[in-house]
């Protein structure tokens, strides 16, 4: 340094000097140069360029997954909003059906009840007309059988053999006697 | 290499190992293994590269991407991905450069052995404790410093840059403003002519004075005791080294950001 020093107060070439005190001289400045660019060559072509170009990718990646899961979410919460209105209608139909079914089960239950008291009093009438007739069946049978026991008794009592004529009054007059 | 008071100096320059090949130095091999440090991560962490990383890819991608998000902070996306490909090899260079001169056996192991046991042709001197790499460096990014300044600035932008005054002024402001300015471009143009210069020894002598002190502390630690001796003075030097490193790269890209900022105040003026 000191030789620098000395050589910059004679007015000496201070730069010369400077390099000489510190070893510095062309063919090893461009030996050096050449091995920076070396360096600079290898680290940008096997290590800078494909890493940055590998980390933008995944930074790309990483933003579309952030864009998909934000499209997904917003699908999802669309979907669940008309999952609930789906099943809010759902519900609301079922309870309408429910009502309108009830409703009509009491109508129906109305009109079975009214068609059953229908269909009984339609039997009782038949009912009544059948015991109706057998009665009158049994009326003109036992008139018939009182008849006969009347003329038969008659025939008995005088001991005489009736006409048709004289049956036919004598049915009658007893008849009378026990309807009148 | 006797050393002033008693004590063994390291050279200042870097020593010639080959008479036929006059660049081959100490120095230069060293940083030959640095080159190679470099290939071998390239090789590891790159070779074969994964969406989904691990292993030795996981490392070289936290260090590339470190390195490039620290420069896009200083320089800014654009003049990021314009010249990541230099800060980024620089501060590698420089960084492992510094770290293998930590080496035990680099400077000690060679040949012409005194008989105290000092080696005065060791084999390995670190990088950066030679002028020519850290010139080399240095004067790369000069160049390519006007060459990013011109294009991204234009000529007339360039030079404005440095001649022009910095804000309105009118009347006879403005011709006094335009004369300091163009004193101040002076001034600035000497700035920058320094500035390689200035690159270079500052890293040189951070390194070479690292390596002068551990040489210093292992005489002082005799035959048995050398390392124990400069073992303190190691852990500081692990710091120097990423500092250094840490320092060159950034220094480098201020001086680039500093040329390429535009003044927003000026451009929302004229707008």
């Amino acid at each position: 340094m000191m030789t620098v020093l000395a050589a910059a107060a004679e007015g000496g070439n201070v730069a010369t000097e400077l390099a000489r005190e510190f070893g510095w001289n062309k063919i090893l400045f461009i030996a050096q140069v050449i091995n920076f660019i070396l360096v600079i060559f290898v680290l940008k072509t096997f290590a800078f360029k494909p890493i940055l170009a590998i980390l933008e990718q995944r930074s790309k990646r990483i933003e579309e997954g952030e864009e998909k899961l934000k499209r997904i979410e917003t699908q999802l919460a669309e979907s669940e909003k008309a999952t609930a209105e789906t099943i809010e209608k759902a519900n609301a139909d079922a309870k309408r059906l429910i009502e309108e079914a009830k409703a009509s089960a009491v109508t129906l239950s109305e009109e079975k009840a009214q068609e059953a008291i229908s269909s009984a009093q339609a039997i009782l009438a038949k009912a009544e007309e059948a015991a109706k007739a057998e009665r009158a069946t049994m009326v003109t049978e036992l008139k018939k059988d009182f008849g006969r026991l009347v003329a038969a008794t008659t025939t008995q009592v005088t001991g005489k053999v009736l006409s048709e004529a004289d049956q036919k009054t004598i049915n009658e007059d007893a008849l009378a006697a026990v309807e009148g | 290499m006797a050393a002033e008071g008693g004590h063994h100096a390291l050279p200042k320059n870097a020593v010639q190992l080959s008479e036929s090949l006059p660049f081959i130095t100490n120095s230069y091999v060293a940083t030959w293994l640095a080159v190679l440090v470099i290939i071998l991560f390239c090789r590891a962490g790159a070779g074969k590269l994964a969406m989904v990383p691990k292993g030795f890819q996981n490392f070289a991608e936290w260090v590339v991407e470190s390195l490039y998000s620290f420069f896009a902070g200083v320089l800014g996306d654009h003049l990021a991905k314009r010249t990541f490909w230099f800060f980024g090899s620089v501060f590698l260079l420089i960084i492992i450069n510094n770290y293998l001169g930590l080496i035990p056996g680099v400077g000690t192991v060679g040949w012409d052995v005194g008989h105290d046991g000092h080696v005065y042709k060791p084999i390995l001197r670190g990088g950066n404790a030679d002028v020519n790499m850290t010139s080399a460096m240095a004067l790369t990014f000069a160049i390519l410093w006007f060459y990013w300044a011109i294009t991204e600035n234009g000529i007339k932008g360039f030079l404005a840059h440095i001649f022009a005054p910095k804000g309105k002024f009118k009347g006879l402001l403005l011709p006094m403003m335009i004369m300091i300015f163009a004193i101040v471009g002076v001034l600035e143009i000497v700035s920058i002519a320094i500035r390689p210069l200035a690159l270079s020894f500052r890293l040189f002598g951070n390194i070479y004075g690292g390596e002068q002190t551990l040489e210093l502390l292992m005489g002082l630690g005799g035959t048995w005791f050398a390392w124990l001796s400069s073992l303190p003075f190691y852990f500081i030097e692990l710091l120097v080294g990423g500092v250094q490193a840490l320092v060159f790269s950034l220094l480098c890209a201020v001086f680039l950001k500093l040329i390429c900022e535009h003044d927003e105040h000026d451009e929302s003026a004229e707008h």
